[in-house]
This record gives C-alpha cells, sequence and structure tokens, in this order.
C-alpha cells in the first residue's frame, strides 16, 4: 500500500495534517442536538463526526434483565454505513458489539446507578463520519448526552487517546496514524476525580513509553474537558436567554 | 491541582463533578455527594451556597431522569382491565413526559372510597387515565384514584371507538353510536387536560 510509505511526521516535527504531536485535533461540541432523546451531544474532532442519544430511566423489557437494586446501562454503538471509505454493512459487526461494551464500561463509574433500580438507561452512539480514536470520542459524546439528561452522575467522563507513531509518542492519533503507526492507547478519564476508566493498548510499547503515552493523553483529555464543559453551560446560558 | 477548589458563588451552574467545597465548612445537601472529604456536585444546576446554614445544595436545571415514586401524580394508558385490577401503562409523571413507559397496577379497592363491584365500570384498554402511586412494593407500582381529581381524563366508546362525552355525573356517553358507559371519571374529565 501506499500509506505504508507515506511518511507520518514530516522534518519539522509536524504530522499529516500539520499537527504538533501533543496537539489534539479541532473540537466542535453541541449539547442536546436532538429534540426527541432524553438527552443527547454531538461531536466533531477533526473529522469524526459522532452523534450520541440517551433515553431514561426507563422500564426494562424484558423485565427479567432488570437489577433488583440498581439500573441497567445499555450502550450501542454504531457506525453508519457512509462514515467509512469503503461502505460499511449497517448490521453490527464484532468490532462494534466490542467498542458497546468499552463505552459502557468507561462511562458506568460515573453515573449513580443504585438511585433507579429495575430501570434501564439506554446509550445511543451513532457515527456519522469516521477517523480515528471514534471510541474516545464517542466516550465523551455519551458522558455529555448524560450529563445533558439530568442523570446524577459522579463526574463526566473524557477520553483521548495517545499513540506512538514513528518513534515519537504523540496526541489523538487519526486513522491513518492509528492504522501506520505502532501503538495506540485510548484513555477515558474523569478529571475532578482523577479517575481512569478506561485504559486499553494495541501495539508494543516499551515501559516507559507506555507511561508518557497515558500521561500525554490524561493531559488531553483536561484540555477536551474544558471545552466539554464550554459546551454543556452553553446550552444553559442560551435557554435561560429564551426564557426572559 | 487547578481544577479544585475555585472560590464560588451561589447561583453559578455547575457541572457533574465539580467541588463545591469541603465537609469541614459545609453540610452535603441536594443535588450533591461527598467523597474523600470533597463535597461535588451530580448534575447540572445552579449551586446555592447558604453561608448562614453552612450548607450546599445544586438545584437541578434538568428535571430529566424520574422514574415514579410513592406519592406521585402519574398519567398513563390502560393496557388491560380484568375483573380485579387493571394494568396502567404510564407515559408521564408529574408534568414530565418520558420518553419510555413504567407499567402500573390499580386494583379495585384502590379506586374509589366506596365499594366497586368490578374494574370494568372503572376504566376500559385504551383509556387515558390519572393516578397516584401508593407503593411499589413487589417491583410493581401500585396506583390509585381515591380522589376527585383522580381517574380516567379520556374515555373510548368500546362499541365504535368514538370519544366519550360526559352526560350527567358521572355517566359517559359516546356522541356516534350512543351508548352510555360507566367509568371512575376525573372532575376534568375531557377537558384536554392531561
Amino acid at each position: 500500500m501506499s500509506q505504508k510509505t507515506e511518511k507520518l511526521i514530516d522534518k519539522k516535527g509536524l504530522r499529516l495534517d500539520g499537527r504538533k504531536s501533543d496537539e489534539l485535533r479541532p473540537i466542535k461540541i453541541e449539547v442536546g442536538a436532538l429534540s426527541n432523546a432524553d438527552g443527547s451531544a454531538y461531536i466533531e474532532q477533526g473529522k469524526n463526526k459522532i452523534l450520541a442519544a440517551v433515553y431514561g430511566p426507563r422500564e426494562l423489557h424484558p423485565k427479567h434483565m432488570a437489577l433488583p437494586d440498581r439500573m441497567v446501562l445499555r450502550c450501542r454503538y454504531h457506525m453508519a454505513p457512509f462514515s467509512v471509505q469503503e461502505r460499511k454493512s449497517p448490521a453490527p459487526s464484532r468490532r462494534e458489539i466490542e467498542l458497546s461494551k468499552v463505552i459502557r464500561e468507561a462511562v458506568e463509574p460515573a453515573i449513580f446507578v443504585e438511585y433507579y433500580p429495575r430501570t434501564a438507561i439506554d446509550v445511543f452512539v451513532e457515527v456519522l463520519q469516521a477517523d480515528g480514536s471514534t471510541r474516545c470520542t464517542s466516550i465523551t459524546a455519551a458522558s455529555l448526552a448524560l450529563a445533558d439528561a439530568g442523570i446524577p452522575m459522579r463526574d463526566l467522563v473524557v477520553a483521548c487517546s495517545a499513540g506512538k507513531i514513528e518513534d515519537m509518542i504523540v496526541l489523538d492519533l487519526m486513522d491513518i496514524e492509528d492504522k501506520v503507526g505502532s501503538a495506540d492507547v485510548p484513555v477515558a478519564f474523569m478529571p475532578n476525580l482523577g479517575v481512569i476508566t478506561l485504559l486499553q493498548m494495541d501495539g508494543i510499547l516499551t515501559h516507559e513509553e507506555f507511561e508518557k503515552a497515558v500521561n500525554l493523553a490524561i493531559e488531553g483529555c483536561k484540555k477536551i474537558y474544558t471545552l466539554q464543559k464550554e459546551a454543556l453551560r452553553a446550552k444553559y446560558v442560551s435557554v435561560k436567554e429564551v426564557e426572559e | 491541582m487547578s481544577l479544585q477548589f475555585q472560590k464560588r458563588n451561589s447561583g453559578q451552574i455547575v457541572l457533574p463533578g465539580e467541588p463545591l467545597g469541603v465537609i469541614e465548612e459545609f453540610v452535603p445537601d441536594t443535588g450533591t455527594y461527598v467523597k474523600d472529604g470533597t463535597i461535588y456536585s451530580k448534575v447540572v444546576g445552579r449551586a446555592l451556597i447558604d453561608f448562614l446554614n453552612k450548607r450546599v445544595s445544586v438545584f437541578p436545571l434538568v428535571h430529566g431522569a424520574r422514574a415514579p415514586k410513592v406519592g406521585s401524580i402519574v398519567v398513563g394508558q390502560v393496557s388491560s382491565v380484568q375483573s380485579q385490577m387493571a394494568t396502567v401503562r404510564i407515559f408521564k409523571i408529574g408534568k414530565k413526559l418520558l420518553s419510555g413507559f413504567f407499567t402500573g397496577v390499580l386494583h379495585v379497592s384502590d379506586v374509589h372510597l366506596r365499594f366497586v363491584e368490578s374494574m370494568f365500570d372503572v376504566c376500559k384498554p385504551s383509556d387515558v387515565l390519572r393516578a397516584k402511586v401508593i407503593s411499589e412494593k413487589n417491583r410493581t407500582y401500585h396506583l390509585t384514584t381515591k380522589d376527585k381529581s383522580l381517574g380516567v381524563v379520556y374515555a373510548f366508546c368500546s362499541h365504535c371507538g368514538g370519544m366519550l362525552q360526559q352526560r350527567g355525573r358521572s355517566g359517559l356517553q359516546c356522541p356516534r353510536c350512543g351508548k352510555s358507559e360507566k367509568r371512575k371519571t376525573a372532575i376534568d374529565y375531557g377537558k384536554g387536560i392531561i
């Protein structure tokens, strides 16, 4: 493939889209994008375009799946057929099922799950356009949608990836960097509590490189967190103006 | 850490996980939780810091996340009726419309203060009913309509499906086929108030 020979980092140390090694892609976040959902969020991170919707708490069917002391969090990560270069089958693939579980387990620690026993919360994450680290972007959007639905939460969850391309640890991988580069470390983080809720690694890193990647990803999470807060506040500030 | 312990003012919008103070200075109230001695907000809302009573609470801006509680007024559609009880699909709690629904149960003994013979004189499937939750024992919401303001607010003719109109005290009649029916109506039956 021609991509293999392509240089991911140029002589000045800039990446393919002109970013520095510790720079995020441009992020745009909108909270409450869907009117019929209880809570929703839309996020653009570089070429990633992801919509998250939350419904509930509501009665769980089939009822035997309900838990007597806590609520059930259900999550569906789905990629639209047009979200990638080659048309993707709309049926949930093995990867999508796994990512649904990953996202669910990353946001669950933030939710007061014991407040609504015998109910379910459904989180739907739809990837409209994918360009690397969609799991991280999805987690960021899903936690905003949950907060927008008014569900009591310990903290917002932010996620960001770091990785290794051409012997350099970089922040926020995009699709080519993920595929051609040698390692990828997605991290989900609760910034106020300082708790990591998701940590994965794909590829080979030394101990030092891994530590550097995690710290870089956490720094990235903190940057995204300020944008996340701004977006969530912006919704309520505009609501107030309409009322007056 | 720069995130921690910023000076907060009352009325400021806070987000889940934002620190509001420590338990040494405030008593945590609604909308907050305590972890390792720090008080955090758990909802999106306005922080209310009461320096007089040393209380901190968060007044939520979104009234989402509702499940029926004992005492809440709910609105639902009757999904099935048996002689002793009816099943209700609750789609509204208080003023909040739900995106899904909850299932409630109304027993004949909880319909009226006086004796009611059969549930078929109280409501029919597809009627819209306002009720109060009295218990959530055995994983079901038990409802009551023992009040003037509670009962059927919309009813449909069991013969032709037309909307029943109030005629006299508690009699209902179908304007299309003239059939008379019995219901336990709320005081504002047919006013369009759900």
